[in-house]
């Protein structure tokens, strides 16, 4: 599963480093990070970033105090949504902006960096701004806010309607399941339904592979449905040549798909065709 | 301020059902006469602007601002979102904002 390992790595460096590249990201951003560690601990390896509105932040349900939040019955760790800035409070501590997207209202805290270097700070948003802020969504005496890994500014606005069409793909992931034609009995853990658009094209024979099974595997897979053969299936040198890809490829993309028992071997080990049930 | 908190994105055939209500609108400038601007959101939209507002005809803009019951918009804040905008996206958005409402907006 280390592919999916959205890990706590995942949050702060590289956010703010692409910020920084846009010329946005006010601040590095680090202290919004190890602030956070406590409950990283619990959840580190099925860590997921989650596009939401900010209705459903606020609609998002803890089952007890301290526990993580659920949106759609599925558990979110760090959030990530787009909103124009209401208003700005500054404070010694933390900035905290009122964030609006249409759907709601959230407050929204940055850490201030202490020892950041004035001479390079970037300038600061403005009320009225669109930003994109990545997040933990946190509950202080009963008020929720989002405490900020990373915050940049909105500069092409297609990325408003894209988020909020992202949002709306994995809210509908959730509650209806996988899109028509993508694949039924993907392990819904969260993190993996980025995935389900790439190959719907492997549905040729009617059975679905899981999101898991990527690139060459799914190739393979494909070309053993759709080749005129015998029952003996195909040979390992027969699909390397047919795909124009190495054969140690080739058996990379046979053991997984004979683990997940997709296909099996026939005549000799070298020797697979599509397991039919 | 109870709910409406939430300002659901429409275009120009939802105005009627959203009278009093404040919503948020992206459309392209295609008039501006002195506190008046017309917009094309997918129809004609006429946005009555406020002193902060500042728009350019040709470009894309983002209000929000209260439905009147003549179906013009009295603006209460404008951002001007350039030209390259895919105005396509903007109707996604807002079929999804009605079709699956239960993630962008409640009922007053």
């Amino acid at each position: 599963m280390a592919n999916y390992g959205y890990g706590g790595g995942y949050s702060t460096t590289s956010y703010g480093a692409q910020g920084g590249a846009d010329g946005g990201g006010f601040m590095g951003g680090s202290q919004g990070g190890s602030q956070d560690s406590p409950g990283g601990s619990k959840t580190y390896g099925k860590d997921t970033l989650r596009p939401v509105t900010i209705k459903q932040i606020i609609e998002a349900n803890q089952p007890h105090p301290d526990s993580d939040f659920k949106i759609d019955g599925a558990e979110v760790t760090q959030i990530t949504f787009v909103g124009q800035i209401n208003s700005i409070s500054s404070q010694t501590t933390n900035t905290t902006y009122k964030i609006d997207d249409g759907t709601g209202l959230i407050e929204v805290k940055q850490w201030i960096d202490s020892d950041a270097d004035p001479a390079t700070s970037k300038p600061q948003p403005q009320e009225g701004d669109y930003l994109r802020v990545y997040g933990r969504l946190k509950s202080f005496n009963n008020k929720r806010h989002v405490a900020a890994h990373s915050i940049r500014p909105i500069t092409d606005f297609n990325e408003v309607n894209y988020h909020l069409l992202e949002a709306t793909a994995v809210h509908l992931y959730f509650t209806r399941g996988p899109p028509e034609g993508a694949e039924n009995g993907v392990k819904s853990e969260g993190g993996m339904f980025v995935d389900s658009g790439l190959g719907n094209s492997a549905v040729a024979g009617g059975k679905k592979l899981p999101a898991k099974i990527t690139g060459i595997a799914r190739k393979v897979y494909e070309l053993l449905q759709s080749e005129p053969q015998n029952n003996e299936g195909l040979h390992v040198n027969n699909i390397a040549q047919k795909l124009g890809v190495p054969s140690n490829e080739v058996f990379k993309a046979g053991d997984v798909l004979l683990g997940e028992g997709f296909i099996y071997t026939t005549v000799d080990d070298e020797t697979w065709a599509v397991l039919e049930y | 301020m109870a709910d409406p908190l939430s300002t659901p994105r429409l275009t120009s055939p939802h105005l009627e059902h959203f009278t009093s209500r404040t919503i948020r609108l992206v459309g392209r400038v295609t008039q501006l006469r002195g506190e008046t601007a017309t917009l094309d959101s997918d129809g004609v939209v006429t946005a009555h602007l406020n002193r902060d507002a500042h728009l350019t005809v040709g470009n894309m803009v983002e209000v929000v601002g209260k439905v009147n019951s003549d179906l013009s918009v009295r603006v209460l804040r404008a951002t001007d979102w350039g030209r390259d905008v895919d105005f396509e996206a903007v109707k996604a958005v807002v079929d999804a904002t009605h079709r699956y409402k239960e993630i962008f907006y409640g009922e007053p």
